[in-house]
């Protein structure tokens, strides 16, 4: 499974170009700004580069910034048809008798395999945990249709961005495992690591274009993991700020003063690659009808709201700090890790400042000010 | 991590059929649904379905009753939002989308030997009335029974005539009302002024609570404060969902996601769970 070779990188877009012709290729791509509003794979803009489908490999934007959107959409999209209700004979095999609606429910779950090229360490070192929430107890069967026919070529950030902050959680810029295939940018060449099955029998099927790699090779890549350590302008550990929180340290005024700068746009959930929250609503088409599952977020006073109406969560208050507390206390307890990879992006999004990165800071400062009186 | 993608056709989120057979008008606002499902169910008190209407969507609703042998379900449904109204249009014979049942549902075996008190809020009685069944059936596992139920109105008193059915089954039932109107000559208040009728030794008691929130926690604390273990102080919470197996993130509370790891939980989980 694990093995280590080099890649000329005049070689890459004939092997994209192979892994094509049997899965859907996602990559990088400058976006053209015209599309259709509310699909972020089409719509945004002009100059964002974002995850989409490839359509000429010259195009990727390889030297593009690390915090590009991250291509949560492609295993938990933004819209996700579930089921379709239309009338006709049920082909249910279940179905034992005499209940029967007259109408068929179609499951419309996503099989399409695709392979996503480009994604960063942060987004792989999510992956693991979202694994883990959607596919154990009750597994949930539209992510594991998408995870299972997705394969991640992943590169390593030689290049951090301002805001990135993953080197102090250990979730990037490069990964020791967890990966399909990990690429690390050496100029002339990329240095391949295969980190699962999947990603060895892609590497293995076009061997002619690998080579073994050579004692240069792993010095440059040593020589790029370390100058890329030292380009981080942000570290932050979060470990230190969960104690303060569990130890009382944080106390509700300073929530307070995170919820006054929360203007509520969601933001901070649709671009976190952790966010897992989704509402479920049915569209009428004339053909029929189409349960479909959509992203929402706790940012929003009606995302708890109850039949009758009532709002357990109607104080903004309430809400910043269940984010936050999901992230920093609830998942290392549930799922062995933060909810947070240090991707930066809600640092990028947020119009009120008050993204992980900020807030932690300003937490690690109450500390040093309680110290000082 | 193992990845499993089902080749076949099973997806959780897939409701089944379940043929509407009878519906009884208990309340204005309330009705319950006789429901015969597509295969047997195993469910618990306390466990919940998800419940839909194709258009509509849909929302989650605890049992109303026993699993029996045929295939039928009840749900006592009070009409308040999109999907109830929903429901509440629906007629004999018509279908409706069940799948379930999720959540952890009542622990009844802690009230073996012990007294039992049940207390009920409006619609709360719903989720409570499989215990009761089930309490007067096996009349002799338990100490003294007590029910509190309280209602809005006298008119608002759903299963009224099994009230007088558990009566004479040796519980002790005691109704009040918030209002009452000219043939009510029964208590007026809230249930938590009712303790004094209970009869039960409180410290080796054990209480099943649910009702709106503002009751379950007065009656908790009050219970607490009455000397019964936290432990055996036991309610059934209720919150917005979407899936029913703890994915969609909206029933997130304290640490825990009600579909999951409740609804039902003791005063000493509940007290442990952290804000927000």
């Amino acid at each position: 499974m694990k093995g280590e070779f080099i890649l000329n990188k005049n070689h890459l877009s004939y092997w994209l170009r192979q892994l094509r012709k049997n899965r859907e290729l996602i990559g990088p791509l400058m976006n053209s700004g015209n599309g259709i509003p509310g699909n972020s794979q089409t719509f945004g803009g002009a100059n964002d580069i974002v995850f989409k489908s490839v359509d000429r490999i010259h195009e990727i934007v390889l030297d593009c910034p690390a915090s590009l959107p991250s291509p949560k959409e492609f295993i938990f999209p933004q819209y996700e048809p579930m089921l379709k209700y239309n009338r006709g004979e049920t082909t249910d095999k279940q179905k034992t008798d005499e209940i029967s609606s007259g109408f068929h429910i179609t499951d419309l779950k996503d099989r399409t395999r695709r392979v996503i090229f480009g994604v960063r360490s942060c987004d792989i070192s999510a992956l693991k945990l979202l694994d883990k929430f959607y596919l154990e107890g009750y597994s949930d069967p539209y992510y594991a249709a998408r995870r299972e026919n997705t394969l991640f070529i992943s590169i390593v950030c030689n290049n951090p961005d301002p805001t990135c902050f993953c080197i102090g959680l250990g979730t990037g810029p490069y990964l020791e495992g967890g990966f399909d295939i990990q690429m690390t940018d050496l100029g002339d060449r990329y240095f391949v690591q295969t980190g699962s099955s999947g990603g060895a029998k892609t590497v293995r099927a076009f061997s002619f274009l690998f080579s073994r790699p050579k004692k240069a090779d792993y010095e440059d890549q040593y020589e790029a993991f370390l100058s890329s350590k030292a380009r981080f302008q942000k570290r932050i550990s979060l470990e230190g700020i969960r104690q303060m929180i569990l130890e009382g340290k944080v106390k509700d005024a300073f929530w307070q003063s995170v919820a006054e700068r929360c203007f509520e746009c969601g933001g901070c959930v649709y671009e976190c690659p952790l966010c897992t929250c989704f509402t479920v609503t049915d569209r009428v088409y004339s053909e029929g009808i189409e349960r479909i599952r959509l992203w929402d977020t706790c940012m929003f006073k009606g995302f708890t709201r109850m039949a009758g109406g009532l709002l357990p969560n109607e104080k903004m208050v309430m809400r910043t700090k269940r984010w936050y507390y999901h992230k920093l206390i609830h998942y290392p307890e549930t799922l062995g890790g933060f909810g947070c990879v240090g991707c930066g992006r809600c640092t990028i999004t947020c119009p009120g400042r008050i993204d992980m990165a900020t807030v932690a800071t300003k937490i690690k400062g109450l500390a040093v000010n309680s110290q000082a009186s | 991590m193992k990845i499993k993608d089902h080749k076949t056709d099973r997806n959780i989120y897939k409701p089944m059929n379940g043929r509407i057979d009878d519906i009884i008008q208990l309340t204005a606002d309330v009705r319950l649904f006789r429901v015969k499902t597509e295969i047997p169910l195993n469910y618990k008190p306390g466990q919940f379905f998800m419940v839909s209407v194709w258009g509509a969507g849909e929302v989650p609703i605890s049992v109303a009753s026993m699993p029996d042998k045929n295939r039928t379900l009840e749900l006592c449904i009070r009409r308040t939002g999109e999907v109830t109204t929903a429901i509440h249009s629906l007629e004999k014979g018509q279908t409706i989308g069940i799948r379930g049942p999720y959540g952890n549902g009542f622990p009844l075996d802690i009230s073996k030997g012990r007294d039992v008190v049940i207390v009920a809020g409006g619609i709360g009685i719903a989720p409570l009335r499989p215990i009761i069944q089930m309490l007067t059936r096996d009349r002799d596992d338990v100490g003294r029974v007590s029910v509190l139920y309280g209602s809005r109105t006298p008119d608002d008193i759903i299963f009224r005539d099994e009230t007088v059915e558990w009566a004479d089954n040796g519980i002790k039932v005691v109704l009040t009302v918030d209002k009452g109107n000219d043939s009510w000559n029964g208590n007026v208040g809230l249930v938590t002024g009712l303790w004094p009728e209970v009869l039960a030794d409180f410290k080796k008691a054990v209480a099943y609570i649910c009702g709106p929130d503002v009751m379950i926690k007065a009656a908790m604390r009050d219970l607490f404060f009455l000397g019964m273990p936290d432990e055996m102080i036991i309610t059934t919470l209720e919150s917005h969902m979407k899936c029913g197996i703890g994915k969609c993130g909206h029933c997130y509370y304290g640490a825990r996601y009600i579909c999951t790891d409740g609804p039902v939980f003791s005063y000493r989980d509940i007290k442990e769970m952290r804000e927000p």
